[in-house]
């Protein structure tokens, strides 16, 4: 770990100094203070620390994973394992000229079923807003949930997709990955799918670790019981 | 309680206290990060013989909605003991003892925590005490700030906590069991070490202006030591095997 | 809070498809428990105690002796109290306040597996008839949720049972006062097991876990003692058993019950 990244905990002192507090940081008089656990950055002119725990934020335009929790007659109520619960109205999915009356929500969407979904609005005032409008959006039909801490969800993308690509080449797995840590797994074969889980697991637990990519590929690689 | 002997020496001519302690030792202390699987975060403590178990969950929806607040998130404490933590066996429902901890404890984690980004939302801190023998509310706000950490609350400064207390005519720190039946005064103390500001401050007993000073000084350096034992249970759990494996 | 216990339909969907083959979402078998640790004197002051984890869900029992009064018609026995709290950090669903009827049931059931083995032999818990006995208060919390909080509940309590020592007292001009040195084990004539089973469609399969319990159809849990026979039942759930269910169910629970009752044998040996 070298001089501008440390490893900090809620009150630490990260620098002093005419920087900008950026995420997770704090200024304290002239003391730039960490907000949370997790692994501090100096750059120029901005500090910020890179935080290893707490709940996944909303963010405008995250692809999430969600999960129908409940419903009134004008929207549906998801699950995004977030502060929030998040807001899907009747509108998004059956149009404009969607009517109360004639159009029952559970015909598309109940309770339990889970979307790919998209963070359309999120402001102080109310509860995110989602849509699920797009082509590459909708309900999920068929595939495994897999959790893992939302911090991570970085390092299972890897860099320009590296640590996906990885995974999905050697599992044939199609992986869907919600920036709020909820992923979904398909694949065809039931070895490829255990190995994929077994591999975002890896990264989960690992994130931290230097070679891990590699260390990923070592595991996808090898032969026997999963 | 019949039966108990009062021939119990608080501290003897070699200024050893009746568990074996100097007047500035604290009693044994363990702190761990995490360990439950459905709280947000957690954390556990033994402090002396005391037991204690803390999860956290939020930033979350609250319900009924008229408690939520529009500008902020709420914080709230519900400090607990089994039925079976104490001598005699405790009814489970609340007595006004831990209900007044309960506010206690809140108050003394809020100057610390930042909730202004998380409007209609509570974080939840259950304390949970397996086993108690004097100095619980210490021991709780101390693993609260562990759990609170763990979830990733944000918060400007951890909140360390330990009692002083005077036993003998002599302030000694972290107060027993025994001390506090037996002894003259006993001050929790919560303090945030890198804001320097004293968070939870009670006290039971009668001190002189002079014995006052030192004694709150002494349950400053208390929580001091405590601090350094919630750092390492962080440490722990989240910057343990980095590098490579 | 609904978030919480809404179990994801493909999930659901996986557990039936696997049951169809024979298998479980863990690996498990279909008539396995998970993995059983049980660690007594977790509680050193209290008169006996245990932790126990089954699979991820955690319980906590700690037992109280002490003298009380005797109930008005029973003043020739002692008093035996088996209580059951569901701790709000065990469950981001679990809400503080007065127990729901799911917790009242769990405790109730939990209870009356050890009263109906009689475990606990309350003619041997007088001080002084009519006036003395000894109350022995066995109280567990949960403190992780994941499914199958009988039987969890149960070993927690029989194995803290299992690890009390009794106090001994007799009756002076001041009441029941302690007897110094006069300690001894807990008087217990047997070592009841609960075991828990569910109904997904057709399958029937031993200790569901946090998933499997919010996808079954019905549940029974079933206690035997230590002669093999069964004292205790419970059936819940909102659907229904077949009468071979139920006896394919009551085999199960005496050969697993036999199986968990060495585990917590073996447990109080080594605390």
């Amino acid at each position: 770990m070298d001089n501008k990244r440390k490893y900090v905990i809620p009150g630490d002192v990260v620098t002093t100094g005419p920087y900008r507090p950026e995420q997770n940081v704090i200024l304290e008089g002239n003391k730039i203070i960490s907000t949370t656990i997790g692994i501090s950055e100096i750059y120029d002119d901005s500090v910020k620390v890179i935080s290893l725990t707490g709940k996944y934020l909303p963010q405008i335009n995250d692809l999430v994973i969600g999960k129908v929790i409940s419903h009134s007659s004008l929207s549906w109520e998801l699950d995004i394992n977030s502060c929030y619960v998040g807001f899907l109205p009747a509108q998004d999915v059956f149009g404009r000229d969607f009517s109360a009356h004639a159009d029952e929500l559970t015909s598309r969407l109940k309770s339990g079923d889970l979307v790919a979904a998209r963070i359309a609005n999120s402001d102080r005032t109310r509860d995110p807003l989602i849509t699920i409008a797009d082509r590459d959006l909708g309900k999920i039909d068929s595939g495994d949930l897999v959790e893992i801490s939302p911090s991570k969800v970085p390092r299972l993308i890897g860099k320009k997709g590296s640590m996906i690509q990885t995974i999905e080449n050697a599992t044939e797995a199609t992986i869907t990955i919600g920036q709020n840590g909820w992923v979904v797994v398909t694949c065809e074969s039931h070895e490829g799918l255990l190995k994929a889980k077994k591999a975002i697991q890896m990264v989960n637990e690992q994130a931290h670790v230097a070679n891990l990519t590699d260390q990923v590929k070592e595991m996808l690689e090898s032969k026997g019981e999963s | 309680m019949g039966g108990r002997e009062s021939t119990l020496v608080l501290l003897d001519e070699n200024g050893i206290r009746c568990d074996g302690r100097k007047v500035d030792e604290p009693r044994r202390i363990m702190i761990k990060a995490g360990g439950l699987k459905n709280a947000d975060g957690s954390a556990y403590i033994e402090f002396g013989d005391n037991k204690i178990l803390v999860g956290v969950f939020g930033p979350r929806d609250v319900h009924p909605k008229h408690m939520s607040n529009t500008d902020t998130g709420i914080l709230r404490v519900r400090y607990h003991m089994e039925p079976f933590s104490v001598s005699e066996r405790k009814n489970p429902a609340p007595s006004r003892r831990e209900i007044e901890i309960s506010k206690v404890i809140k108050e003394a984690l809020l100057p610390a925590v930042i909730l202004d980004k998380f409007p209609r939302t509570a974080v939840d801190v259950f304390i949970e005490v397996l086993q108690a023998d004097g100095g619980t509310r210490c021991a709780a706000l101390a693993a609260a700030s562990v759990a609170l950490a763990d979830a990733g609350i944000p918060m400007r400064d951890m909140v360390a906590a330990c009692a002083a207390g005077k036993a003998a005519d002599t302030i000694i720190l972290d107060v027993n069991n025994e001390e506090d039946q037996a002894g003259q005064a006993d001050m929790p103390v919560g303090y945030m070490p890198n804001l320097d500001k004293i968070t939870l401050l009670q006290l039971d007993g009668v001190l002189s202006p002079e014995e006052f000073k030192k004694c709150v000084k002494v349950g400053i350096d208390g929580c001091k030591i405590v601090y350094e034992l919630q750092k390492k249970a962080l440490q722990e759990k989240y910057f343990q095997n980095r590098g490579d494996q | 809070m609904a978030q919480h216990s809404v179990i994801d339909d493909l999930k659901k969907s996986k557990i039936l498809e696997l049951l169809d083959q024979g298998k479980r979402l863990d690996g498990r078998g279909l008539d396995e428990p998970r993995k059983l640790t049980v660690e007594v004197n977790a509680i050193p002051k209290a008169n006996g105690s245990a932790r126990v984890k089954l699979g991820d869900t955690e319980t906590i029992c700690g037992v109280k002796i002490q003298p009380d009064r005797p109930f008005p018609d029973m003043g020739d026995k002692g008093i035996f109290i088996c209580t059951a709290e569901l701790l709000p950090l065990s469950h981001p669903s679990v809400e503080t306040g007065p127990p729901n009827p799911d917790v009242i049931e769990l405790a109730r059931v939990v209870d009356r597996g050890i009263r109906e083995s009689h475990m606990v032999d309350i003619s041997q818990l007088v001080i002084e008839k009519n006036k003395s006995v000894v109350g022995v208060f066995a109280d567990i919390v949960v403190v992780d949720y994941d499914g199958n909080l009988f039987d969890a509940c149960s070993y927690a309590a029989t194995a803290a049972l299992l690890n009390s020592t009794m106090p001994k007292w007799e009756m002076t001009d001041d009441g029941p006062t302690l007897v110094e040195g006069g300690e001894s084990d807990l008087p217990t004539t047997t070592i009841p097991v609960s075991i828990t089973m569910a109904k997904i469609g057709n399958h029937i399969i031993v200790d569901p876990d946090g998933d499997e319990w919010a996808s079954m159809d019905c549940r029974v849990t079933i206690t035997t003692d230590s002669d093999g026979h069964i004292v205790a039942l419970q059936k819940g759930g909102h659907d229904g058993f077949t009468l071979d269910e139920i006896i394919k169910c009551s085999d199960l629970s005496i050969k697993a019950g036999a199986q968990i009752r060495e585990t917590l044998k073996n447990a109080v040996k080594a605390g």
